[in-house]
C-alpha cells in the first residue's frame, strides 16, 4: 500500500514520515490558494531531494485560475514530466489532455461524485438495499463513463472516506484508486464565509469578494444534532473527520492512502 | 435572451407562455423510482410537488408547449447514477423521447457519455451541476455533444462574459431568480433537501440548519468576546436569511443582453403557479423595457429596483442579490 502525504503549503512538510513515498502538493478548493511557480519549484525540489514521487493537486478554476494552473503545468512538465496531476475541474482535464499529455492524470475527489452528507447515517440502515447501493457506489462502474475517462487518460481516481462505506464493485480494476484520510470534504463554495469574517463591513455580503486569506487563521466547528459527526468549515469548504479504516482497504481495492495531516486548505 | 421557466403541469403551459416564458424545464418522478431510491430523486427535487407524475402527463405538456412554439427540457440531473439505476434511466430516456422533449438537462458526465453512446435523439444541456467555471470546461462538454450549459451561481458577470466570449457557438443559461444556494451545486454532496422552515432538520437544506459554532484561531490571538461573537455570527448568515427570500439578479439583464447570454433561468419547480407567473411576468416586463426603450445601464437598474420592490414588497438586499457587484457599484457611486 502506497502512502502519500498531502500538503497545501511546504511548511507542512514537517509531517513527512518514513513510510511516505509520494508528496501531494497543491490545492483542491480555492484558486486563490494555488501555489505560485516558485512555491511549486520548491516543493518539487523538496520531493526530489527525498526521492519522493510527486503529485500536483489542482482546484476548480475560473478562466483566471486556469491561466495560473497552466503556468504551474509548464513548470511541472519541465521539472517532473513523470509527475501526476490531480484534476478537480473538467477544464483542467481538457487543458492537460491538450497540452501536457505525458502527465499522469488523476480524477480528483470533487469530480468523483459520491454523496458525503453525514445525515444519511440517521436513516441508512432503514433504506432499501437499492438505495444503500447508491450511497456506497458511484458512476465509476458505468461502462460508458469508464470508457470516457480512459479516453481522457485518467488512470487513477481519488475517494473520500465516507461514513456509509464505499463499494468499488464493478469499477474498472485497471483504474487505480486512492483513499483520503482522515478528512472528507462535503461541500464547497466561492461565497466564502471565512473570507473577511472578522471585518464588520462584510457582515451582510454573500458573494465573490477579495479576501485576506482568513482561512489560514480561522477554522469553524459546526454542530447540529442531525449531523452524526461535527462539520468543520475551513475556508470555503466543509469537511468531516473519519479515521475509521474502511473495508475496501483490507480488501486491497485501494492501493494508495493519501494522508491529510491537516485539512489541505 | 430567453426566459427559462419551471413547469410542473400541463395546465401551466399556456399561462406561463402568455406571461412571457420562452422555454420550459421540468422533471418526472415515477413511483417505481421513488420506491427503489427514496431520498435520491432522479432530478434533485425531493418527492412531492415539482414533478410530473408520469410521462403521459409530460407528453400532454410538451404537445401544448410545442403548439405555442416553446421547447421543453427534462431534468435528469442528479450528480451521479450507479449501473443498477440504468434500467430505469433507459426507460426514462425512451419515454422522454416519445413524449417529444427537446433536450435533457444532465449533470452526470457518465450519463452524458451513455446518451451519446446509445444515440438518443434529444439534445443534451449541461445542468449547473456540471460545474463549468471556465471556458475549457465548457469546451469539454461541447466535445461531449452538449449544446447548452447552465453556468454555476458562483460566477461574476465578468467571469460569465469571459466564458461566453471564448465559446460563442455554445448556448449559455444563467440564474436570475430564486434559490440562491450558498454552495456550488455540482460540488455539494449533502443530500439535497427542501428549504421550507417547517421541514424536519433531517430533510431541510443542510446549509440552512442552525448550528452551534466554535471558532479556532490559529494565531492564538485573544479576542474580545464581542469580536468572536461577530466572527461566528457571520457563519450563520444562511440561518438568518432564506435562500428563497426572493433572490434576484435582474439588474444584470442589461449586461447579459450585451454579452450574449442565451437564457435566464428562474428556479422554482414546485412553486405555486401564482409565484411562477409573478417571476416570469416580472422578468418579461423588464426585458421588454430593455429592448424597446433606449435605457442607460443606470436607468435600467433604477427601473429594476423599483419594479422589484413593487412586485415582491421588499427592498433589494445584498444577501439576496445574485450579482452583488451591481449593488456594491451603486453604493460606491452614491
Amino acid at each position: 500500500m502506497e502512502q502519500a502525504l498531502f500538503i497545501s503549503k511546504l511548511s507542512n512538510a514537517k509531517y513527512l514520515i518514513h513510510d511516505v513515498t509520494r508528496l501531494y502538493f497543491g490545492q483542491e478548493f480555492c484558486e486563490r490558494l494555488l501555489p505560485d511557480q516558485h512555491q511549486l519549484a520548491e516543493a518539487l525540489r523538496f520531493a526530489h531531494e527525498r526521492c519522493l514521487e510527486f503529485t500536483l493537486v489542482t482546484p476548480y478554476v475560473t478562466n483566471q485560475g486556469l491561466a495560473r494552473v497552466e503556468q504551474l503545468l509548464a513548470v511541472l512538465s519541465q521539472e517532473r514530466p513523470d509527475a501526476e496531476l490531480v484534476v478537480n475541474d473538467w477544464g483542467v482535464l481538457h487543458l492537460a489532455r491538450a497540452a501536457y499529455p505525458h502527465l499522469r492524470l488523476v480524477l480528483g475527489r470533487l469530480l468523483n461524485k459520491v454523496k458525503r452528507g453525514p445525515r444519511i447515517m440517521n436513516i441508512f440502515e432503514k433504506l432499501p438495499e437499492t438505495a444503500k447501493d447508491y450511497f456506497r457506489g458511484s458512476n465509476l462502474a458505468v461502462p460508458a463513463y469508464t470508457d470516457l475517462i480512459r479516453k481522457y487518460n485518467i488512470y487513477r481516481v481519488e475517494y473520500d472516506n465516507v461514513l456509509q462505506g464505499l463499494s468499488l464493485d464493478g469499477t474498472d480494476p485497471e483504474i487505480k484508486k486512492s483513499l483520503y484520510l482522515p478528512f472528507a470534504f462535503v461541500s464547497t463554495t466561492r461565497f466564502c464565509l471565512s473570507a473577511n469574517c472578522d471585518n464588520p463591513a462584510y457582515a451582510d455580503r454573500i458573494g465573490i469578494f477579495p479576501c485576506g486569506r482568513e482561512c489560514q487563521r480561522y477554522t469553524f466547528h459546526l454542530f447540529n444534532p442531525v449531523m452524526t459527526v461535527p462539520l468543520i468549515r475551513k475556508g470555503n469548504t466543509i469537511f468531516f473527520l473519519n479515521e475509521h479504516i474502511p473495508d475496501v482497504v483490507s480488501q486491497q481495492k485501494i492501493d494508495r492512502i493519501v494522508i491529510e495531516p491537516e485539512i489541505p486548505l | 435572451m430567453k426566459i427559462l421557466s419551471p413547469l410542473d403541469s400541463v395546465d401551466e403551459v399556456e399561462k406561463l407562455a402568455r406571461a412571457g416564458a420562452d422555454e420550459f424545464y421540468c422533471g418526472v418522478l415515477e413511483q417505481q423510482w421513488y420506491e427503489r431510491y427514496p431520498v435520491i430523486s432522479i432530478n434533485r427535487r425531493p418527492a412531492g410537488k415539482g414533478h410530473f407524475k408520469d410521462f403521459e402527463s409530460l407528453k400532454q405538456a410538451v404537445t401544448a408547449a410545442h403548439a405555442l412554439g416553446k421547447p421543453v427540457y427534462l431534468t435528469i440531473n442528479e450528480h451521479y447514477y450507479i449501473p443498477a439505476q440504468y434500467s430505469l434511466i433507459t426507460q426514462y430516456l425512451d419515454q422522454a423521447g416519445e413524449a417529444g422533449i427537446d433536450a435533457c438537462i444532465v449533470s452526470d458526465v457518465g450519463l452524458m457519455a451513455y446518451i451519446r453512446q446509445q444515440g438518443y435523439p434529444m439534445q443534451v444541456h449541461v445542468s449547473t451541476g456540471g460545474t463549468v467555471f471556465n471556458w475549457r470546461a465548457a469546451a469539454f462538454y461541447q466535445e461531449l455533444g452538449a449544446v447548452n450549459i447552465t453556468l454555476p451561481r458562483h460566477l461574476t458577470i465578468e467571469e460569465i462574459e469571459d466564458i461566453i466570449a471564448a465559446l460563442p457557438t455554445l448556448e449559455t443559461t444563467v440564474f436570475i431568480m430564486n434559490s440562491r444556494c450558498i454552495n456550488v451545486d455540482g460540488f455539494c454532496t449533502f443530500q439535497h433537501g427542501l428549504a421550507r422552515k417547517e421541514i424536519l432538520p433531517m430533510f431541510r437544506n443542510a446549509c440552512m440548519l442552525p448550528f452551534d459554532i466554535q471558532v479556532h484561531d490559529a494565531s492564538h490571538a485573544v479576542h474580545h468576546p464581542a469580536d468572536e461573537a461577530r466572527i461566528i455570527e457571520r457563519q450563520r448568515v444562511w440561518e438568518k436569511v432564506h435562500v428563497d427570500d426572493y433572490p434576484c439578479g435582474a439588474c444584470a439583464l442589461y449586461e447579459f443582453e450585451q454579452i450574449g447570454v442565451g437564457s435566464v433561468k428562474i428556479v422554482g419547480r414546485g412553486n405555486p403557479l401564482e409565484r411562477k407567473l409573478c417571476d416570469v411576468g416580472f422578468l418579461s416586463g423588464l426585458m421588454t423595457s430593455l429592448r424597446e426603450q433606449n435605457l442607460s445601464r443606470q436607468e435600467f437598474r433604477h427601473m429594476v429596483r423599483q419594479t422589484y420592490a413593487t412586485t415582491y414588497q421588499r427592498p433589494c438586499r445584498l444577501t439576496m442579490c445574485y450579482y452583488p457587484s451591481v449593488m456594491l457599484e451603486e453604493h460606491a457611486d452614491s
